[in-house]
């Protein structure tokens, strides 16, 4: 999905990438995904929902 | 958690023993080890192994009557033993490094004296000078060997002995008869080995056949004097250096004693082939090629059966023992600073007990992962997020769905159909109640038995429901339960053993007043594995099906989990998938599940399936899997008929606010969003949380909105177009299962 072209839509504002902090299994770390630069809403496309991050999710339930 | 509460469970097993054909060897030599060798053409290798176990190669080749011969299990299917010696001769022939075994340890001041140059105190004397005590061999005649001396092969072993003792140092008085016990004061220790009729100086008769000590502190005894045949007095001439040295170095001989474990047990030799003994062309020995070929022979018995017949533990390489150690290890991880090594595996047993089935010593590998998962809940270390929808279910099933009455308050029976019969087809239950009505004093108890508590380890939502349960049955008078799922029976008889139970099926079977029907010419039944070793039910569905006149045909094995056990679709979709299709595929004949969870994953691994209630109760057949929300929908159903039915009241369903949103989704998208256990419901409850909040982001390459709902350790995405007329069209649905706490600078 192409983030370049979604917008936030109470802020109206395109997206942009921002470090945003995560949690899992108790591990907390930080990565850079589409987030409102306004009100920081979060959005996570599904091609890293059901790739990188489960992978990931993986990863860690396995630790 | 205990170690030994893990290892407890496998103590019998016995995977990685020495094979039967070592059960009979006087050695203990590892036979299977050592044919992988020579099978090989590792001769020196093998060589080795040979010697350290024999101590005298040549003698043990050439005069050892191989009572390996009558434990191996080539003769099970038929074919005859593998020839041991003449294998052993080929590997005292082609090992190109035949050297003494040597010690490098510094020298010890304790002395030994050996009384007898024959084979036992010639092992005796190897074993304890290689320690490097002083040894000294008292022999009266003028050369070792003892009875040895008069064979015609004595050439050949005198140069074996001569290797083999070439590495120490010992003193050697040939010719030199020891008259009296008393010369040899001045030694720490002695071994009489004076052979079959020697002079045992009086104290045979007090000989310790275990620790081969006698009645004087200091003086050991063995070999053909204490009536052993050649082999066994080599044998313990060197158990016997180690008795000695244990006397020596804690004044007590028993500290060396070892009991050999028992591995006289044979296993299944399915599908191999048999393979006659290779035959030495020359007539006496094998070539080198021969040698290898007959070593071949060896099917390195070892049983495997759980790890070879269970799709998980195939797929995961792990031995019995290893799990259970790695069971323990995990609850001492800390994940800052170890890794926990069985968390994948843990969540991918479908616990179906067919390891225990196919293992000789009925261990059950999913009782070890039963305890993994308990201890992970208990812990707070489980990755709950892998059981978060059946919890749900059971939720939703214990709570929202559940319903226990009675036509008169109290009942004698009571059908208990489970939590999914109804959720597929609502007529399972209501039908099959129907005509139990007719003919017992029978009420209804729909809920959930807890399996899914059990399979997340989650033991305090469990008990929970096991307590409601208890006290409902109480309020109910204590009837007889009549299960349509054989895995609520499991579990009733493992939680709530003092309910009385018996199945639907063999009381549908052998109550008459049905009148089964199908069109179906041609089936074969797939029995769930929580049924297995239930005789009566499997028969029971068998009479049911060939009454409506269907001929059964037999899958090759029954009770195989269909893959829906253990609930290992979260924790291991590949293995989910992997194991469904894998049932599916056991037979062309359509299939016959009394299982609605078996139902449900074979139609959806493309098998035609039929419950058997649709043949007993003459119900139209139908292939379709309902979707979550429907599958919810249809429970509710069943529960308002019979609210209606026995308390004559309305069912209302707590309303939520997103219940009236009108969805439309495309069927082949529906079905992928069905696969990855995200309901209809939990889709509207998003849509309706964004457009009432605003909160969600446009898409304008589609013109789509996309929003997200986080609900207990799951984080929602749903991807939508809103239609004119106030319909939500769903363009995707995903989730995830980190959670994220805002964006940073």
């Amino acid at each position: 999905m192409d983030t370049g072209r979604i917008k936030c839509v109470l802020c109206n504002e395109g997206l942009v990438q921002k470090k945003t902090l995560f949690e899992y299994m108790g591990r907390n770390f930080s990565h850079e995904v589409p987030c409102c630069p306004k009100c920081g809403k979060v959005f996570i496309p599904p091609e890293l929902a059901e790739g990188r991050m489960a992978e990931v999710e993986e990863q860690l339930e396995d630790k | 958690m205990r170690q030994s509460d893990t290892m407890a469970i496998v103590e019998s097993c016995f995977h990685g023993q020495p094979a039967s054909c070592t059960h009979n060897c006087p050695f203990g030599l590892d036979i299977r080890a050592l044919m992988d060798k020579a099978a090989n053409g590792k001769w020196s290798a093998a060589y080795k192994a040979f010697r350290n176990a024999v101590i005298f190669p040549a003698i043990a080749s050439r005069l050892c009557p191989a009572p390996c011969k009558s434990n191996c299990q080539r003769a099970d299917i038929g074919d005859e033993p593998i020839d041991l010696p003449l294998i052993e001769q080929a590997i005292i022939e082609y090992a190109k490094k035949k050297t003494a075994e040597k010690y490098v340890i510094p020298p010890k001041e304790q002395s030994a004296a050996i009384i007898g140059a024959g084979a036992s105190g010639l092992a005796c004397a190897l074993a304890l000078a290689q320690k490097k005590y002083q040894v000294t061999v008292y022999e009266k005649s003028e050369g070792w060997g003892g009875e040895l001396r008069e064979h015609r092969d004595f050439g050949i072993f005198d140069e074996d002995i001569g290797l083999q003792l070439s590495a120490v140092n010992i003193a050697w008085q040939f010719g030199h008869e020891v008259k009296s016990i008393d010369e040899l004061a001045g030694f720490d220790v002695v071994y009489l080995a004076t052979g079959k009729s020697g002079d045992d100086f009086g104290l045979l008769s007090s000989h310790d056949q275990t620790l081969y000590t006698t009645a004087s502190a200091k003086i050991f005894l063995g070999g053909g004097l204490s009536g052993a045949a050649l082999m066994d007095a080599i044998a313990m001439g060197t158990a016997a250096a180690g008795r000695i040295e244990a006397f020596l170095q804690t004044g007590k001989a028993d500290a060396a004693v070892t009991e050999r474990r028992d591995c006289s047990r044979h296993v299944e030799h399915e599908g191999v082939e048999n393979a006659p003994r290779i035959k030495p062309e020359s007539g006496g020995s094998y070539t080198e090629d021969e040698a290898r070929q007959e070593a071949v022979r060896c099917m390195q018995c070892d049983c495997a059966a759980c790890m070879a017949s269970c799709d998980m533990m195939d797929s995961f390489r792990k031995k019995p023992k290893k799990i259970a150690t790695e069971v323990y290890a995990d609850t001492q991880a800390s994940s800052t600073f170890s890794t926990r090594s069985l968390t994948r595996e843990t969540y991918s047993c479908n616990m179906c007990s067919h390891c225990k089935s196919v293992c000789p010593e009925g261990i059950n590998i999913g009782e070890l992962f039963a305890m993994s998962r308990r201890n992970r809940v208990e812990t707070g270390v489980a990755p709950f997020a892998l059981h978060d929808y059946w919890l749900r279910e059971m939720d939703f099933h214990t709570n929202v769905a559940a319903f226990a009455a009675a036509p008169n308050e109290k009942c004698e029976y009571i059908f208990y159909p489970g939590c999914q019969l109804g959720a597929y087809n609502p007529a399972h239950v209501l039908k099959t109640y129907e005509h139990l009505k007719s003919r017992l004093d029978c009420g209804i108890y729909v809920g959930c038995c807890g399996a899914p508590a059990f399979w997340a380890g989650d033991y305090e939502r469990l008990n929970a429901n096991v307590d409601y349960i208890r006290k409902s049955a109480e309020a109910l008078g204590n009837p007889v339960f009549i299960f349509a799922c054989a895995t609520c029976e499991t579990m009733f008889s493992e939680y709530l053993p003092e309910l009385k139970r018996t199945s639907l099926y063999e009381l549908l079977a052998d109550s008459g007043g049905l009148k089964p029907g199908s069109a179906l010419t041609d089936a074969a039944v797939f029995d769930p594995c929580s049924a297995r070793g239930d005789d009566g039910m499997m028969g029971a569905v068998r009479r049911l099906a060939s009454a409506a006149g269907v001929r059964l045909e037999e899958l090759p094995e029954r009770n195989r989990c269909c893959g829906y056990g253990g609930l290992v679709q979260g924790g291991n979709p590949g293995m989910f998938k992997k194991v469904a299709d894998s049932r599916a595929k056991m037979s062309d004949k359509l299939y016959i599940a009394y299982c609605a969870n078996c139902r449900e994953v074979l139609l959806s691994s493309g098998k035609d399936c039929v419950h058997i209630l649709d043949i007993a109760l003459g119900l139209p057949q139908s292939m379709e899997v309902p979707a979550i929300s429907e599958r919810r929908r249809n429970s509710s159903f069943v529960k308002t008929e019979l609210m209606r039915e026995l308390e004559d009241e309305v069912f209302k369903i707590k309303p939520q606010p997103w219940d009236g949103l009108a969805l439309v989704i495309e069927k082949g998208l529906a079905e992928d969003i069905d696969r990855k256990l995200i309901s209809e419901d939990d889709m509207k409850e998003v849509i309706w949380n964004a457009e009432s909040s605003g909160e969600k982001f446009f898409d304008e390459a589609d013109e789509s909105f996309v929003a997200c709902l986080s609900r207990r350790v799951l984080t929602y995405w749903v991807k939508y177009r809103v239609l004119p007329d106030g319909v939500f069209e769903v363009c995707g649905a995903y989730y995830h299962r980190m959670s994220f706490s805002g964006a940073g600078e």
